[in-house]
Protein backbone atom coordinates (compact mmCIF):
# COMPACT_ATOMS: atom_id res chain seq x y z
CA UNK A 1 0.00 0.00 0.00
CA UNK A 2 2.77 2.50 0.78
CA UNK A 3 4.72 1.01 -2.12
CA UNK A 4 1.83 2.66 -4.29
CA UNK A 5 1.34 5.44 -2.62
CA UNK A 6 5.39 6.47 -2.80
CA UNK A 7 4.80 5.49 -6.61
CA UNK A 8 1.92 7.28 -7.33
CA UNK A 9 3.75 11.00 -5.40
CA UNK A 10 6.71 10.21 -7.98
CA UNK A 11 4.43 10.14 -10.97
CA UNK A 12 2.58 13.24 -10.09
CA UNK A 13 5.61 14.71 -9.65
CA UNK A 14 7.38 13.68 -12.78
CA UNK A 15 4.03 14.74 -14.66
CA UNK A 16 4.40 18.33 -12.49
CA UNK A 17 7.69 18.98 -14.05
CA UNK A 18 6.79 18.15 -17.44
CA UNK A 19 4.13 20.64 -17.26
CA UNK A 20 6.56 23.44 -16.12
CA UNK A 21 8.68 23.08 -19.71
CA UNK A 22 7.03 25.85 -22.56
CA UNK A 23 7.51 24.76 -26.00
CA UNK A 24 9.28 26.84 -28.45
CA UNK A 25 7.54 29.70 -29.47
CA UNK A 26 7.90 33.26 -31.30
CA UNK A 27 7.69 36.21 -28.94
CA UNK A 28 7.64 40.43 -29.09
CA UNK A 29 11.17 40.86 -27.66
CA UNK A 30 9.97 44.22 -26.70
CA UNK A 31 7.57 43.08 -23.90
CA UNK A 32 8.71 39.26 -23.73
CA UNK A 33 12.21 39.24 -24.09
CA UNK A 34 15.14 38.65 -21.22
CA UNK A 35 16.19 41.18 -19.69
CA UNK A 36 19.80 40.42 -18.22
CA UNK A 37 21.85 42.23 -16.17
CA UNK A 38 25.47 41.02 -17.72
CA UNK A 39 24.26 41.41 -21.22
CA UNK A 40 23.21 43.71 -23.85
CA UNK A 41 19.73 42.50 -24.84
CA UNK A 42 17.61 42.34 -27.91
CA UNK A 43 15.11 45.08 -26.47
CA UNK A 44 18.28 47.05 -25.57
CA UNK A 45 19.85 46.56 -29.09
CA UNK A 46 16.43 48.16 -30.31
CA UNK A 47 16.69 50.96 -28.45
CA UNK A 48 19.89 51.78 -28.33
CA UNK A 49 19.54 51.71 -32.41
CA UNK A 50 16.31 54.07 -32.48
CA UNK A 51 18.23 56.82 -30.51
CA UNK A 52 21.62 56.61 -32.50
CA UNK A 53 19.43 56.59 -35.63
CA UNK A 54 17.15 59.90 -34.55
CA UNK A 55 20.04 61.65 -33.33
CA UNK A 56 22.13 60.94 -36.38
CA UNK A 57 19.39 61.85 -39.22
CA UNK A 58 18.62 64.86 -36.90
CA UNK A 59 22.12 66.15 -37.03
CA UNK A 60 22.03 66.16 -40.44
CA UNK A 61 25.99 65.18 -40.34
CA UNK A 62 24.94 63.41 -43.80
CA UNK A 63 24.17 66.06 -45.78
CA UNK A 64 26.88 67.07 -48.42
CA UNK A 65 26.96 71.07 -49.53
CA UNK A 66 27.08 69.45 -52.97
CA UNK A 67 23.93 67.34 -52.84
CA UNK A 68 25.21 64.58 -53.15
CA UNK A 69 24.91 61.29 -51.11
CA UNK A 70 27.40 60.57 -48.95
CA UNK A 71 29.45 57.17 -49.08
CA UNK A 72 29.79 56.25 -45.95
CA UNK A 73 32.03 53.00 -44.57
CA UNK A 74 30.87 50.49 -41.76
CA UNK A 75 33.88 50.75 -39.72
CA UNK A 76 34.22 49.17 -36.31
CA UNK A 77 32.37 49.03 -33.01
CA UNK A 78 34.47 47.51 -30.73
CA UNK A 79 33.06 45.35 -27.74
CA UNK A 80 34.86 46.02 -24.71
CA UNK A 81 32.54 44.35 -22.38
CA UNK A 82 32.98 41.60 -20.81
CA UNK A 83 29.96 40.33 -22.54
CA UNK A 84 29.58 38.53 -26.07
CA UNK A 85 27.74 41.30 -27.57
CA UNK A 86 27.37 41.72 -31.38
CA UNK A 87 27.80 44.99 -32.06
CA UNK A 88 26.98 44.12 -36.70
CA UNK A 89 23.38 44.15 -34.84
CA UNK A 90 23.63 48.35 -33.96
CA UNK A 91 25.67 48.85 -37.31
CA UNK A 92 23.21 47.41 -39.53
CA UNK A 93 20.61 49.27 -38.32
CA UNK A 94 22.31 52.38 -39.12
CA UNK A 95 23.30 51.42 -42.33
CA UNK A 96 19.45 50.90 -42.71
CA UNK A 97 18.53 54.01 -41.26
CA UNK A 98 21.13 55.98 -43.59
CA UNK A 99 20.13 54.12 -46.61
CA UNK A 100 16.50 54.53 -45.99
CA UNK A 101 17.21 58.63 -45.53
CA UNK A 102 18.44 59.23 -48.82
CA UNK A 103 20.99 61.36 -48.08
CA UNK A 104 23.84 58.20 -47.70
CA UNK A 105 24.96 55.42 -49.53
CA UNK A 106 27.14 52.35 -47.74
CA UNK A 107 30.15 50.95 -49.46
CA UNK A 108 30.76 47.12 -48.92
CA UNK A 109 34.07 47.27 -50.90
CA UNK A 110 36.11 48.51 -47.96
CA UNK A 111 35.58 47.58 -43.95
CA UNK A 112 36.77 48.23 -40.52
CA UNK A 113 37.88 44.49 -40.88
CA UNK A 114 38.39 44.20 -44.78
CA UNK A 115 35.96 44.14 -47.39
CA UNK A 116 32.47 43.35 -46.32
CA UNK A 117 31.64 41.94 -49.73
CA UNK A 118 35.31 40.73 -51.36
CA UNK A 119 33.07 40.61 -55.14
CA UNK A 120 34.12 44.60 -55.79
CA UNK A 121 37.47 43.03 -55.83
CA UNK A 122 37.46 39.03 -57.34
CA UNK A 123 35.53 40.38 -60.46
CA UNK A 124 38.49 42.99 -61.41
CA UNK A 125 40.62 39.92 -61.56
CA UNK A 126 38.63 38.68 -64.24
CA UNK A 127 40.43 40.86 -66.44
CA UNK A 128 42.96 38.11 -67.46
CA UNK A 129 40.59 35.36 -67.86
CA UNK A 130 40.27 34.32 -71.17
CA UNK A 131 36.86 32.34 -70.44
CA UNK A 132 34.92 35.90 -70.08
CA UNK A 133 33.55 38.59 -72.46
CA UNK A 134 36.54 41.05 -71.54
CA UNK A 135 33.85 43.87 -72.30
CA UNK A 136 31.46 42.58 -69.74
CA UNK A 137 34.12 42.33 -66.91
CA UNK A 138 34.12 45.47 -64.47
CA UNK A 139 37.05 47.86 -64.92
CA UNK A 140 39.42 49.37 -62.50
CA UNK A 141 39.21 52.74 -61.01
CA UNK A 142 35.76 52.87 -60.98
CA UNK A 143 35.16 51.98 -57.29
CA UNK A 144 33.70 55.26 -54.93
CA UNK A 145 35.69 55.86 -51.94
CA UNK A 146 34.58 56.67 -48.82
CA UNK A 147 33.49 59.98 -47.58
CA UNK A 148 32.50 59.33 -44.04
CA UNK A 149 33.54 56.65 -41.85
CA UNK A 150 31.03 55.16 -38.79
CA UNK A 151 32.60 53.63 -35.76
CA UNK A 152 32.34 52.93 -32.09
CA UNK A 153 32.92 51.50 -28.66
CA UNK A 154 30.72 49.92 -26.38
CA UNK A 155 32.34 49.99 -22.51
CA UNK A 156 30.99 48.97 -19.16
CA UNK A 157 31.00 49.57 -16.05
CA UNK A 158 29.80 46.78 -13.05
CA UNK A 159 28.96 47.89 -9.47
CA UNK A 160 28.07 45.63 -6.88
CA UNK A 161 26.49 46.45 -3.31
CA UNK A 162 25.51 43.81 -0.65
CA UNK A 163 23.28 41.34 -3.37
CA UNK A 164 22.83 44.21 -5.91
CA UNK A 165 24.45 44.04 -9.05
CA UNK A 166 24.39 46.88 -11.22
CA UNK A 167 25.62 47.34 -15.00
CA UNK A 168 26.04 50.26 -17.02
CA UNK A 169 26.83 49.68 -21.19
CA UNK A 170 28.35 53.05 -22.18
CA UNK A 171 27.30 52.97 -26.36
CA UNK A 172 29.31 55.34 -28.59
CA UNK A 173 28.99 56.05 -32.10
CA UNK A 174 31.25 58.45 -34.26
CA UNK A 175 30.79 59.71 -38.07
CA UNK A 176 34.24 60.90 -39.08
CA UNK A 177 34.62 62.73 -42.06
CA UNK A 178 37.71 60.72 -43.95
CA UNK A 179 38.55 63.89 -45.77
CA UNK A 180 39.32 65.84 -42.53
CA UNK A 181 39.53 63.21 -39.86
CA UNK A 182 37.65 64.87 -38.30
CA UNK A 183 34.21 63.59 -35.94
CA UNK A 184 31.23 65.08 -38.30
CA UNK A 185 28.73 63.53 -35.67
CA UNK A 186 29.10 61.29 -32.28
CA UNK A 187 26.74 60.74 -29.63
CA UNK A 188 26.75 58.38 -26.12
CA UNK A 189 23.86 56.03 -25.37
CA UNK A 190 23.94 54.44 -21.77
CA UNK A 191 22.10 51.56 -20.64
CA UNK A 192 21.67 50.84 -16.64
CA UNK A 193 20.67 47.52 -15.59
CA UNK A 194 20.13 46.73 -11.74
CA UNK A 195 19.27 43.06 -10.29
CA UNK A 196 18.97 41.85 -6.74
CA UNK A 197 19.18 37.97 -6.07
CA UNK A 198 17.80 36.30 -2.80
CA UNK A 199 19.99 35.13 0.08
CA UNK A 200 20.35 32.16 -1.73
CA UNK A 201 22.08 33.70 -4.51
CA UNK A 202 19.49 33.49 -7.79
CA UNK B 1 -12.51 52.47 21.20
CA UNK B 2 -9.34 53.18 22.18
CA UNK B 3 -7.43 50.73 20.18
CA UNK B 4 -9.51 51.17 16.77
CA UNK B 5 -8.34 54.80 17.19
CA UNK B 6 -5.01 53.48 17.99
CA UNK B 7 -5.11 50.94 14.46
CA UNK B 8 -6.49 54.04 12.59
CA UNK B 9 -4.02 56.40 13.73
CA UNK B 10 -0.90 53.63 12.64
CA UNK B 11 -2.34 52.54 9.16
CA UNK B 12 -2.97 56.72 8.71
CA UNK B 13 1.06 56.91 9.86
CA UNK B 14 1.98 54.06 7.27
CA UNK B 15 0.17 55.31 4.56
CA UNK B 16 1.65 58.86 5.31
CA UNK B 17 4.76 57.47 5.26
CA UNK B 18 4.94 55.51 1.94
CA UNK B 19 3.87 58.48 0.37
CA UNK B 20 6.23 60.79 2.13
CA UNK B 21 8.88 58.21 0.38
CA UNK B 22 7.96 59.15 -2.85
CA UNK B 23 10.02 61.35 -5.19
CA UNK B 24 7.74 63.38 -6.66
CA UNK B 25 9.25 66.07 -9.44
CA UNK B 26 9.23 69.34 -9.03
CA UNK B 27 9.51 72.09 -12.12
CA UNK B 28 9.50 75.57 -12.83
CA UNK B 29 9.80 77.30 -15.81
CA UNK B 30 9.87 80.83 -17.81
CA UNK B 31 6.34 82.47 -17.32
CA UNK B 32 6.45 84.38 -20.86
CA UNK B 33 8.35 81.57 -23.44
CA UNK B 34 9.94 83.24 -25.92
CA UNK B 35 10.16 80.60 -27.99
CA UNK B 36 7.20 80.06 -30.87
CA UNK B 37 6.83 76.37 -31.41
CA UNK B 38 5.00 74.77 -34.84
CA UNK B 39 2.41 72.78 -32.32
CA UNK B 40 0.87 69.90 -34.02
CA UNK B 41 -2.94 69.76 -33.37
CA UNK B 42 -3.53 66.06 -32.06
CA UNK B 43 -6.42 63.59 -32.24
CA UNK B 44 -5.35 60.42 -29.57
CA UNK B 45 -6.93 56.91 -29.30
CA UNK B 46 -6.79 55.56 -26.08
CA UNK B 47 -7.60 52.20 -25.46
CA UNK B 48 -5.74 52.09 -21.73
CA UNK B 49 -7.86 54.09 -19.73
CA UNK B 50 -5.04 53.71 -16.63
CA UNK B 51 -2.52 54.69 -19.27
CA UNK B 52 -4.56 57.86 -20.38
CA UNK B 53 -5.03 59.12 -16.69
CA UNK B 54 -1.35 58.43 -15.47
CA UNK B 55 0.24 60.39 -18.46
CA UNK B 56 -1.19 64.08 -19.63
CA UNK B 57 0.12 64.74 -23.24
CA UNK B 58 1.29 68.98 -22.53
CA UNK B 59 2.46 69.69 -26.19
CA UNK B 60 3.23 68.24 -29.67
CA UNK B 61 5.63 69.95 -31.68
CA UNK B 62 7.20 69.59 -35.09
CA UNK B 63 10.11 71.17 -36.88
CA UNK B 64 12.51 70.59 -39.52
CA UNK B 65 15.93 68.84 -39.54
CA UNK B 66 19.15 70.69 -40.94
CA UNK B 67 18.41 67.14 -43.77
CA UNK B 68 15.18 68.75 -44.31
CA UNK B 69 13.16 65.63 -42.77
CA UNK B 70 10.15 66.41 -40.29
CA UNK B 71 10.99 66.26 -36.24
CA UNK B 72 8.24 65.94 -33.64
CA UNK B 73 8.53 66.04 -30.13
CA UNK B 74 5.72 65.58 -27.55
CA UNK B 75 5.67 67.13 -24.03
CA UNK B 76 4.85 64.20 -22.05
CA UNK B 77 4.08 64.49 -17.50
CA UNK B 78 3.26 62.04 -15.20
CA UNK B 79 0.03 62.32 -13.27
CA UNK B 80 0.82 60.02 -10.64
CA UNK B 81 0.71 62.65 -7.69
CA UNK B 82 -0.97 63.46 -4.93
CA UNK B 83 -1.68 61.19 -2.04
CA UNK B 84 -3.87 58.27 -3.69
CA UNK B 85 -1.61 57.87 -6.54
CA UNK B 86 1.09 58.13 -4.97
CA UNK B 87 0.16 55.67 -1.87
CA UNK B 88 -1.42 53.27 -4.61
CA UNK B 89 1.62 53.37 -7.24
CA UNK B 90 3.54 52.45 -3.98
CA UNK B 91 1.44 49.69 -2.83
CA UNK B 92 1.78 47.89 -6.33
CA UNK B 93 5.57 48.52 -6.85
CA UNK B 94 4.60 50.50 -10.20
CA UNK B 95 7.05 53.43 -9.15
CA UNK B 96 8.46 54.45 -11.01
CA UNK B 97 5.87 54.66 -13.57
CA UNK B 98 7.46 52.09 -17.02
CA UNK B 99 6.05 52.98 -20.20
CA UNK B 100 7.16 51.64 -23.79
CA UNK B 101 6.76 54.67 -26.74
CA UNK B 102 7.20 54.16 -31.13
CA UNK B 103 6.65 56.63 -33.45
CA UNK B 104 5.48 55.34 -37.21
CA UNK B 105 5.85 57.67 -39.93
CA UNK B 106 3.36 57.79 -43.09
CA UNK B 107 4.47 59.38 -46.13
CA UNK B 108 2.31 61.22 -48.60
CA UNK B 109 0.48 58.86 -49.69
CA UNK B 110 -0.46 57.61 -45.93
CA UNK B 111 2.12 54.56 -46.51
CA UNK B 112 4.02 53.68 -43.51
CA UNK B 113 7.57 53.94 -43.86
CA UNK B 114 10.14 51.25 -42.26
CA UNK B 115 12.63 52.47 -39.80
CA UNK B 116 15.41 51.03 -37.57
CA UNK B 117 14.02 53.64 -35.29
CA UNK B 118 10.31 52.38 -35.03
CA UNK B 119 10.95 49.99 -32.22
CA UNK B 120 9.31 50.10 -28.66
CA UNK B 121 11.72 52.53 -27.04
CA UNK B 122 11.73 52.19 -23.05
CA UNK B 123 10.77 55.51 -20.29
CA UNK B 124 10.83 55.98 -16.96
CA UNK B 125 8.60 58.75 -15.36
CA UNK B 126 8.79 59.41 -11.49
CA UNK B 127 5.44 61.30 -10.16
CA UNK B 128 5.02 64.20 -11.74
CA UNK B 129 8.30 63.80 -14.16
CA UNK B 130 8.02 65.69 -17.45
CA UNK B 131 9.78 64.72 -20.34
CA UNK B 132 10.60 65.21 -23.91
CA UNK B 133 10.55 62.31 -26.26
CA UNK B 134 11.64 63.29 -29.84
CA UNK B 135 11.15 61.32 -33.03
CA UNK B 136 12.69 61.76 -36.54
CA UNK B 137 11.32 61.07 -39.49
CA UNK B 138 13.38 58.64 -41.39
CA UNK B 139 13.25 60.96 -45.16
CA UNK B 140 11.90 63.78 -45.87
CA UNK B 141 9.36 62.11 -47.80
CA UNK B 142 7.61 61.59 -44.25
CA UNK B 143 4.29 64.17 -43.89
CA UNK B 144 2.61 62.57 -40.88
CA UNK B 145 2.91 60.32 -37.58
CA UNK B 146 1.50 58.32 -35.05
CA UNK B 147 2.69 58.18 -31.31
CA UNK B 148 2.24 54.67 -29.54
CA UNK B 149 2.17 54.48 -25.96
CA UNK B 150 1.84 51.76 -23.27
CA UNK B 151 2.55 50.91 -20.21
CA UNK B 152 5.83 48.55 -20.25
CA UNK B 153 4.38 45.25 -18.67
CA UNK B 154 7.96 43.83 -18.29
CA UNK B 155 8.47 46.30 -15.48
CA UNK B 156 5.46 44.91 -13.59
Amino acid sequence: MRHSTLLMTAALSAALLCGCSTPARRIDPTTQGLTTVRDVNTRDWNDVAARAVNSLIASGALVRPDGRKAIVMINQVKNRTGSRARTQILTNKLRQAMLASGKALTTTAVGGRGPEDNATRQVRELENDDLFNQATVQKRGTVISPDLSLSGEIINQSTRAGRTTENTFYFHVVLTDLATGLATWEDNFEITKQETVNIFGY
Amino acid sequence: MKRHFLTTAAALLLALGAVGCQDTVNTVENRDPAMTPDSVDTRAFSTDSFCRDRLALISMRRSTTPGGVMMVQAQIRSERYGFWSELWSGMTGTNPYHVLYRFDWLDGSGMAVSTAANAWQPLIFAPGEVKFIQGVAPNARCRDFVLSVREDPSAR
